[in-house]
This record gives structure tokens, sequence and C-alpha cells, in this order.
């Protein structure tokens, strides 16, 4: 019996299959066709995460000068999320616990929610990245390297120029910010461009729900990162503004800063000076003030390597006659403490502060003590 | 007087022969111990320094030169590829690296950390899988679908290579 041969002339529907097969194959993916599982995609639009700071304090002091006893720091969360690969947003949001809970008609909370930082940003290359929204100004090192986390710096608390409430440099900032970074040969130049609504009538906060006045406040600031000094960190800036003041007085405030970081942990050093110039717009008074900070720490060596001592000292000088800073006093302090990480998300410090503020005034001396963690 | 001739000719093919083998085993030898900088095989990238490969891991280099998003794949603590990454290249503590990036992120100078790869064969996939991933592999376990990247200009194998 032979079998029986195979057609070898088209067959009737042979080229329909074939249609219908290499269109079923078309609307596949190239993947699912070649029986490979199909990638995931790299990140799911948006993509929010959520992490956050707290600090619960204690604190003796000769002399009240702030909270004494047990007392709760800021609970602090933060959310960061990519909207799409060159659109992301972040938010800080602080819960800070209020001395005068209670009190007045309709009675004060005990915590005050505040919207630290909010922004959306376009990232365009390294080189170009534009955002807008409310920031710490980046006129200052520690604004912008700490921001709200306790955890993240070596002490318990911030440098007076740059403490939160403070008068002295603008915290916070509304606007918008063009930023960017290029390798310049080794030197890793970073810079910052912004342009906002600088300080509110109350000097201390920024104009988040707008302007004081119809000038807007500017800033610019550069630092290198030089690749042949591995940790080093330098760079200034400059910030201008218009500010009105609760009693309906402008002054033209200049901001000019320099920090200079060795940011390594054996040691870890930090220095920044800032200068406010302010010009009476009525009477054309020029006042200059100044304020520096120089601390030091040293992470130890195994088997204590959990610990870091550290040093700072710092000063404020506030010119006399300086319409804008007229309730802010002189300050000089001394620091001296030491950080325990208990874990690699968990550290607790204990410092000695001692310090004088208004020129004639007291010493006054306090020891704190801080458990500071992220989550 | 062709016999010698062709003894000698022989005996030096021989030789160029054994040369050969022996410096391809000395290469795959070195090549074993080297850790292989990995990129999924559509940025265009050929060479990076090690300066650049820091700047990546840092955070402070966060797109490719073509313009698409850097994602940094990591092993989990204690592998091999991890310190080399957080030691040699970042010159940090697994505690001052860990800190680093939840600062980074704090700061809002970046969106997210690296992802974590908690195998070598995750690692490889991933890379193959993520467009802009780049991580480190063990030379040796470096497969087709991924591209390796020259440091400094010199591949795994090479002498003088620094990743090992």
């Amino acid at each position: 019996m032979r079998s029986p041969r195979r057609p070898t002339g088209p067959v009737p529907g042979r080229h329909v299959l074939v249609t219908v097969l290499g269109l079923l194959t078309a609307a596949l993916p190239a993947g699912a066709a070649a029986q490979q599982p199909e990638p995931p995609p790299a990140v799911h639009y948006p993509s929010l995460h959520i992490s956050g700071f707290g600090d619960v304090n204690f604190s003796g002091v000769n002399r009240a000068d702030g909270p004494r006893n047990f007392s709760l720091g800021q609970f602090v969360i933060h959310m960061a999320s990519e909207l799409s690969p060159r659109v992301t947003f972040f938010g800080e949001v602080s819960f800070t616990a209020r001395s005068d809970a209670g009190t007045g008609s309709p009675s004060a909370t005990g915590f005050n929610a505040e919207v630290e930082r909010m922004a959306i940003r376009f990232e365009d290359s390294d080189r170009l990245k534009v955002s807008f929204g409310r920031y710490h100004t980046p006129i200052n090192y520690w604004n912008t390297a700490f921001h709200h986390g306790q955890w993240l710096q070596t002490t318990i608390a911030r440098p007076e120029m740059i403490k939160f409430g403070g008068q002295f440099l603008p915290v916070h900032f509304v606007g918008g910010l063009v930023e960017g970074s290029a390798p310049a040969n080794g030197l890793n130049v970073n810079y910052k461009l912004g342009v906002g609504n600088g300080r509110a009538t109350v000097i201390g906060r920024a104009g988040d729900a707008g302007d004081s006045n119809d000038s807007l406040a500017w800033l610019a600031n550069v630092f290198v990162r030089p690749d042949a000094v591995f940790g080093l960190e330098a760079g200034g800036s400059l910030y201008g503004d218009t500010v009105r003041l609760a009693s309906g007085r402008e002054i033209d405030e200049q901001v000019v800063a320099a920090h200079a970081v060795w940011n390594r942990e054996d040691p870890e050093l930090i220095a920044e000076v800032a200068s406010v110039r302010h010009r009476d717009t009525l009477t054309g008074q020029v006042t200059w003030s100044h304020g520096y900070y120089v601390q030091a720490a040293y992470r130890l060596g195994e088997p204590w390597a959990q610990w870091k001592p550290y040093a700072r000292f710092e000063h404020l000088g506030v010119a006399a006659g300086d319409l804008a800073f007229a309730s802010l006093p002189d300050l000089d302090q001394a620091t001296f403490g030491v950080r325990y990480d208990a874990t690699l998300f968990a550290a607790v410090k204990g410092e000695y502060r001692t310090w004088t503020r208004g020129s004639g005034s007291d010493r006054r001396h306090g020891g704190f003590v801080q458990i500071a963690f992220t989550f | 007087m062709r016999a010698p001739n062709l003894f000698r000719i022989v005996c030096a093919a021989a030789l160029a022969l054994l040369a050969a083998v022996a410096g391809s085993a000395t290469a795959r030898a070195q090549a074993a111990g080297d850790i292989a900088v990995i990129v999924h095989p559509d940025v265009t990238i050929e060479n990076l320094t090690l300066a650049d490969l820091r700047r990546v891991w840092l955070g402070d280099r966060e797109f490719w030169s073509s313009g698409e998003r850097i994602t940094l794949l990591i092993r989990a603590p204690v592998a091999r590829e991890r310190d080399l990454v957080v030691s040699t290249l970042c010159r940090m503590t697994e505690a001052q690296f860990r800190q680093h990036w939840i600062a980074k992120v704090f700061r809002n100078e970046s969106p997210t950390g690296p992802k974590i790869a908690y195998s070598e064969d995750s690692a490889l996939d991933q890379v193959s899988r993520l467009p802009g991933a780049i991580t480190l592999v063990a030379a040796s376990a470096v497969t087709d679908g991924v591209k390796v990247v020259r440091i400094d200009g010199l591949l795994p194998g090479d002498p003088g290579y620094p990743l090992r």
C-alpha cells in the first residue's frame, strides 16, 4: 500500500489560515508570540512611597528658654511619587506640638499641621530640572541637607541661623526652581536658580497664600563636589527680595552665604556663614547682620562605631537698628554632645549647651536628650 | 632541508597555540574573579569612568546620555557585588550607604532609591528587562540579553580592570 501523496499544490483555505495566524501573531506582543513572559513595567505610575521621621525630647535648663522636661518633636510624613519617567512629586507634612494647646476660642489644637514642602518637578536631564512649589530655601546647606529629619542630622537642634520659625534666614520659599548638575571635569558643579514669594509680613514665614508685595524674591546657589577630594562640598548663595513688614514698612533684603562641608563620618565638618543686608526703603538706612557656625563630629572606629561625639560653635550678630530683626537677639552658643546609633534607623543623642542670648544677658546652660528615628 | 624547516614551523605553531591557550586561561581566570558592570541592552553607553560609576551609584547622575532615566539595581547585603558598590565605589559603610539614600529621597534629589536584586539570576533578569537598568554581577555569570560596559576602557579579564 502506498501512502497517499501529500498535496503539493495550493490547498483551499490555507492562505486564509496563514493570514489569520499572522494577524493573531501581530496582535500579540512580540515576547508573548515567542512564548516568553512579558517584561514587567519598571515603575507603575503614579508610584507613591511614604516614609517619615519622628523624635522625642527631654530637656533640663537652668532658666526657661524653650520646652522643659519631655516634649514631642516633629512628626514628619513625606511622600515621593513618580508621575511619569520625567515628572515627580514630593510632599512633606509635619505635626508640631503647640505650647498654647487648649487656649483661645476656638481652643488651639494640640498640634500644628504644616505643609513643609510640596513640589512637582519636571526633569529633562541631569543638567536641567524645573520645579514649582514650596521648598526649604536652598541658600543654606543645613536647610536643604537635613530638612525636618532630626535623625539625619548629627546634633539635636538646628543652628540658630536656620532654625524653624526663626527670622535670620528665610527657611521656606514658594515659587519655581531651575536646577541641575554637570560633571565639569570632575568638579561636579551643581546649581539652583529660583524666583518666588520670599518672606511674608511675619518674616519667619513664607508667602504661602501669595506675596506680601509686588516684588519677587530670587535666589542663586552654586556648589561643587570635586571627585579629587571625595567628601568635600563647597558653595555659595545669593538671595534678594523686598520684604513688607507687618508695620507696612518695606525693607530691601540681600543675603550672601557660603558653606564648606567635609561630608564623611570620620570626621564630619560643616561650616556656614551668612550675611544679611537690610535697607530701609523709607530712610535708606543700611544694616548688615552676620551669622556663622562650625560643627565637627567624628564617628569612632570599631567596636565603638555606633558612637559619634560632636561639638558646634555658633554666633548670630544682629545689627542695631535693623527694623526686620528688631526682636532677634544676638546669640553665642556652644554645643557638646554624642550620638549613639542604636539601630540603623534610630539614634539617641545627648548634648550639653551653653549660650547667651542678647548682649549683657546671663549665661544659660542646658542638658538635652533626643531619640530620633525614621520609619 | 625541508624536514627541519617543517619541524620548526610545527614547533612554532604548537608553541603559539600553547601560549594562546595559556593566555586565554589566564584571562578567564582573571575574568572569573572580576565583577562586570552590566546595563540594559538598549543603553547606548559603551564606557564609564570609575568617577562616572560612582556618580551613578551615589544618585548624582540620574540619566544616561541618551536621556533615559537610570534604574539602579543592587544586590542585597552580604553579596560581594553590593560590597563593591558600597565600599569601593561609594567609600561608605553599609549604614552610611542606606542613610545616604534615605537622605537623597528625603531631600527630593531622587524619586526612589536603588531596587534590590536578591540573586544573581534576578539581577541579570531584571537588567535585561528594565529599560535604563544597571547593576554589577560576577563576570563569569554574564549572559546574553545584557550589555557589559567598559570601565576606564577595560573589560572584565583585561589586565588592570578595576572591579574585582
